[in-house]
């Protein structure tokens, strides 16, 4: 009879973006059932936190949207103030959890709360939670003494998140890279033990932030702020193209220019390809080159950039924007009625993303929806300004077809949306495009930092055999590593910089690992020459040997009884590593996780311990900590337990 | 004394009463090594080495210390004497270790901001959770357990207790020479302890967990000799063997064993520093002496007779640079560390001083042995403990047993050469968390109260 039902287990992976957490073991592992935002509202009292934003209903609206003093709730005092959740705004929020380090305790505890409660788990729950890298063992212990004091939970285990992600795989030896919000983890671990000397932990500036910045630093001049870099970053159309890959539209790509469209050269003279065409967004054909934007006038303003409609709607000339907006999208479709059938010969060629020069997304605009909120508009308003301001799909979905957009644009966008930002409904869409800056994201050499922790991580690992494994089986994962062509790009990084190619010099002779004996002066054991290379028909055995460094079990071990130790430190005929990088296959049989994806497998992995630790082993392992432990030895307890 | 294995945990009647979560420090030239007594392996593993911008800020860390950063200095707080010469740094970087992996930072990170004002955190944390005080030093509720070199001075002990006691607010203090902690870890209570470090040799006689000061030895042929000589056979070479570190490199191509190497490399608008290039090139030749450098295991020296010409007749080694110059390296494979045996053996290096005879490994365990009532010494001899990084030299071991075989025929010479590689790095810091974890511990521990009635000569007296 196993302690725990399947029912009453709870997982919890709190991560610097999102926390995850789940009640209850499905028959089939799923990813995470609870998501949500890892961030608090500071409360009416200090050290008092609430899961959303609390705003007060003003009478008068606020000057802008930045504008936090008159919101936050700390000013009251009059009988008759009205409160309101605000279940999408983030202004003001605290994230607990930064560079997968916990920086807000009190914060941090009351997520966790939060997350409990909103699991509404039945009394006699296990609670099993994923712990961060960077967290320490006196963090563990405090955490022990939360779980315990505060959810009187019967059992408690902690789980490295490295770790659980190997669980996932199936694999004992793995180096994981967990690419998260702002920091990069990479753990190399062997036999089911994380190495956790020379293990890089929390590697700043290396992760989904990251690249959301390199796209802000790119497109800052044509307008786009953080947010709208994020929501691009978050689109089909950002991708990071394998090191080396020419940019579409960057010099000698000349499908380009049969792509391009001659209306939209003729009637905005942008002659084709280029830079300096991007430059000129607005005027350039959106979409895969079907579809040209019209209306001289506002191509004034787009020429700014992208338009901050949250001021415009601030400033009060909400209506004349409106208008305007009105007027473009009569016009784009007079135009396109118009130019209909130059776009249709065009038609055929659809080209992957990477090929081409300019893609559009739909942007969420939270600052515009916190500003029409701000104002204090009444329903009907705020449901007209919304459907007048959105562009989103339901309502560009008749044109679809004819604009050319990929439909799996809008859908994978859709589904992104759905699973990144839950609750996040009611928000107003606007069209943007970009140019080849959306292939730009890595602005600092983030890749090449990760391939150098990875390299680092591994070359810490003092037992030099296992390397080779350990680069055999790469494992990326974390949601920032979500980024489209992020893992082959990381993949060839690591390639390019570190992947040992066999020597010249002793591929072709034979080469004998030393010490099967030592030669003696009689030249018996001097390697005779082999046939060469064109020489014999079958695979040069040793040249396989080299390529693939399995020599080790040539070598007999420790011949010395005193020095057995040096036989984990024998060098194969090629001591060096890695002569060979692979990521692990991600395992089959989860069909929900196969649809998407596996970069949070580290919750996976932590279904598949609950599974053992609470049900299966029937509390054999001590993977988890009883609350009669607890009693028994405290809070330090825990470091015997833990996975 | 009866030292536990350190493969097994100790049961609960071990301890002393409850668990006082002791933290064990054992620094080093290459790195800091810190954990929590009682484990079987330290959590921190910190470099040693930091970096500094120009403003003077410090940059701890492997992450840090391995980003180039232009205008970043690569420096070290060690003393070329093997003595902590840069102790506010030392503080800094050792409290850096402990807090970042073991204790957790303080809010506002205590590394970085006006370190050990105490009260770093004055909100109110713990609103949810009763019972955990406000610590206002970083090691408030731990004993600490510091590890020395045999020859540490007595002023520097001193700054240890000083810096323990009124930086951290540490309970309690225990300081300790590696030596006699590696022996223990090895389980022996007497012995002789060979310690090939980074940047020091140092052979320890040590009686019933005591050492022999006046027969601890020194020299700096260790590690970083190695590392110079590789640097120096790499310069002498024709053509000379470029050592390019991965940062300057965008892409490698392969090339021919021996041919000029055909990589892109990368530019930076701001260089990063010549240290910062001297502390990424020691990954290369870490690298190297992992994968190639060889110890000439005897019998004889290299330079003796034939050996040089059996070694030629061995197999190379091939080994390739981050630029993707690849070579295969034969009988100079193993001339680069028979410096640490035969001073003769050495390659003249620009850089250091050539070495001296008596500065070579079997010449200082001569020495120690010198200094030992000669009734002890063959009891010593039977238990020769070998620790320390570059101990992993490939057939390190076997060359030592050989010297000291040729020293000393006639008694029965036993290696203990830690099995795994982890207790041969890091066998003083698995020495102090064996003492550390007994329950007699706090038998031996400096009280907080004893340091402020005696002051920090306290640590003269009770730590031998």
């Amino acid at each position: 009879m196993p302690p725990f039902k399947d029912d009453q287990i709870i997982i919890i992976a709190p991560g610097s973006e999102t926390t995850v957490a789940q009640l209850g073991l499905p028959e089939s592992f799923t990813p995470a059932r609870l998501r949500v935002r890892s961030r608090m509202f500071p409360g009416e009292k200090e050290g008092e936190f609430e899961p959303y934003k609390i705003r007060r209903k003003q009478e008068k609206s606020a000057p802008n949207g930045e504008a936090q003093d008159d919101t936050k709730p700390s000013t009251d005092g009059e009988p008759d103030v009205q409160w309101e959740e605000d279940r999408v705004s983030e202004e003001g929020a605290i994230w607990p959890i930064q560079e997968g380090r916990i920086v807000d305790w009190p914060c941090f505890f009351a997520l966790i709360t939060h997350v409990y409660n909103t699991l509404n788990p039945p009394f006699h729950a296990a609670i099993l939670l994923i712990t961060q890298p960077a967290w320490t063992p006196k963090e563990h212990e405090r955490l022990t003494q939360f779980f315990f004091e505060k959810f009187k939970t019967p059992a408690f285990g902690l789980m490295d998140a490295a770790l659980a992600t190997s669980w996932a795989y199936g694999v004992h030896t793995a180096t994981i890279v967990d690419v998260g919000k702002a920091k990069t983890d990479v753990t190399a671990i062997s036999e089911f033990i994380p190495h956790t000397q020379g293990r890089i932990v929390s590697l700043a500036g290396c992760g989904g932030e990251a690249f959301t910045q390199g796209l802000l630093s790119k497109l800052k001049s044509k307008g786009l702020n953080r947010d709208m870099c994020e929501q691009l970053k978050r689109s089909p159309i950002c991708e990071l193209l394998p090191p080396g890959t020419p940019l579409p539209g960057s010099g000698d790509a000349p499908e380009q220019r049969r792509i391009t469209n001659p209306a939209s050269a003729a009637s905005t003279g942008a002659a084709g390809s280029g830079p300096a065409a991007a430059a000129a967004i607005g005027n350039v054909p959106r979409g895969p080159g079907a579809d040209t934007e019209v209306g001289e006038d506002l191509g004034v303003d787009e020429n700014e950039g992208v338009l901050d409609v949250a001021s415009i709607v601030a400033s009060g000339k909400m209506n004349e924007y409106l208008a305007k907006k009105e007027k473009e999208k009569l016009e784009k479709v007079s135009v396109k009625k118009k130019g209909g059938p130059a776009p249709q010969a065009n038609k055929p060629v659809r080209l992957p993303n990477a090929r081409l020069e300019k893609a559009t997304f739909l942007y969420e605009d939270h600052a515009l929806l916190d500003t029409l909120k701000g104002m204090n508009l009444n329903t009907q308003d705020m449901a007209d300004a919304k459907s007048a301001l959105d562009e989103g799909p339901n309502r560009k979905g008749h044109e679809n077809g004819d604009n050319g957009e990929p439909a799996s644009t809008i859908e994978a966008n859709g589904v992104g949306e759905s699973s990144s930002t839950t609750k996040r409904t009611g928000s107003i869409r606007r069209e943007i495009d970009v140019g080849n800056e959306r292939f730009m994201a890595d602005g600092d050499n983030t890749l090449e930092k990760i391939a150098d922790a990875v390299h680092r991580a591994i070359s810490s690992v003092d037992d030099v055999s296992k390397r080779s494994d350990l680069w055999d089986q790469l494992i990326i994962c974390g949601n920032g590593s979500k980024l489209r062509g992020f893992k082959d790009a990381l993949l060839q990084t690591i390639q390019t910089k570190y992947l040992v190619s066999p020597s010249s010099a002793t591929i072709f002779t034979s080469e004998i690992p030393s010490n099967i004996s030592t030669p003696a002066g009689t030249g018996a054991n001097t390697p005779q020459p082999q046939l060469g290379p064109h020489g014999g028909s079958q695979v040069n055995p040793l040249l396989l040997a080299a390529t693939t460094a399995q020599t080790q079990h040539l070598m007999p071990h420790g011949s010395n009884p005193s020095m057995s130790g040096m036989s984990q430190n024998t060098h194969s005929s090629h001591g060096q590593t890695p002569t060979s990088i692979k990521f692990v296959k991600p395992p089959e049989y989860f069909p929900e996780w196969k649809d998407v994806g596996f970069d949070e497998s580290a919750f996976l992995g932590a279904q598949v311990a609950a599974k053992v630790i609470f049900v299966v082993d029937q509390g054999q392992t001590k993977g988890y900590m009883t609350r009669p432990d607890y009693n028994d030895q405290g809070p330090q307890g825990i470091h015997d337990y833990s996975l | 004394m009866n030292i536990p294995n350190p493969s097994t945990a100790p049961a609960a009647g071990e301890y002393a009463g409850d668990e006082v979560s002791a933290i064990v420090l054992d620094p080093g030239y290459s790195t800091i090594r810190a954990g929590f007594a009682g484990e079987d392996v330290p959590k921190s593993v910190c470099p040693s080495f930091y970096g500094q911008s120009d403003s003077g800020e410090y940059h701890f860390g492997e992450n840090a210390i391995h980003a180039p950063v232009g205008g970043l200095d690569i420096k070290n707080y060690w003393g070329a004497d093997g003595i902590v010469e840069d102790w506010d740094t030392a503080a800094k970087l050792w409290e850096y270790a402990i807090t970042t992996r073991l204790t957790g930072a303080r809010p506002g990170d205590p590394s970085r901001n006006g370190l050990n004002d105490g009260n770093a955190n004055g909100e109110n944390m713990d609103v949810e959770m009763e019972g955990l005080e406000n610590n206002e030093k970083p090691l408030d509720d731990s004993p600490l357990l510091v590890t020395e070199p045999g020859w540490n001075s007595a002023k520097a002990r001193e700054k240890y207790i000083e810096i323990a006691m009124e930086d951290w607010g540490t309970p309690a203090f225990f300081l300790q020479k590696t030596g006699v902690l590696a022996a223990f870890a090895s389980g022996k209570a007497s012995g002789i302890i060979i310690d090939v470090g980074a940047s020091h040799t140092s052979v320890t006689p040590v009686l019933d967990g005591m050492v022999l000061r006046k027969g601890v030895q020194n020299s700096p042929l260790a590690g970083n000799f190695v590392s110079d000589q590789i640097r120096t056979s790499f310069k002498q070479s024709t053509p000379e063997i470029p050592l390019t570190p991965h940062y300057l490199i965008k892409a490698k191509f392969p090339v021919d064993a021996g041919a000029p190497s055909q990589a892109t490399y990368r530019e930076f608008k701001t260089p990063p520093t010549d240290s910062f290039r001297l502390n990424e090139e020691e990954r290369i030749l870490t690298e190297f002496k992992e994968s190639v450098v060889e110890v000439w295991p005897g019998p004889g020296r290299f330079n003796n007779g034939t050996n040089e010409e059996l070694a030629k007749n061995t197999p190379g080694r091939p080994y390739e640079m981050p630029d993707g110059w690849n070579q295969v390296f034969g009988p100079e494979r193993f001339r680069v560390a028979e410096g640490l045996f035969d001073a003769s053996a050495a390659l003249p290096s620009d850089t250091a001083p050539a070495p001296k005879p008596e500065q070579t490994i079997p010449r200082l365990v001569q020495a120690a042995i010198q200094q030992v009532d000669a009734d002890q010494r063959p009891m010593l001899l039977s238990n020769i403990v070998v620790t320390g990084g570059s101990t992993l030299l490939y057939k390190f071991s076997e060359r030592l047993n050989y010297e000291i075989n040729a020293i000393y025929p006639s008694t029965r010479n036993k290696l203990i050469a830690p099995g795994s590689v982890v207790e041969r790095k890091y066998a003083a810091w698995i020495g102090g968390s064996i003492l550390a974890s007994l329950g007699s511990f706090h038998q031996l521990w400096i009280s907080k109260k004893e340091y402020e009635e005696h002051g920090a000569g306290i640590v003269e007296k009770r730590c031998r």
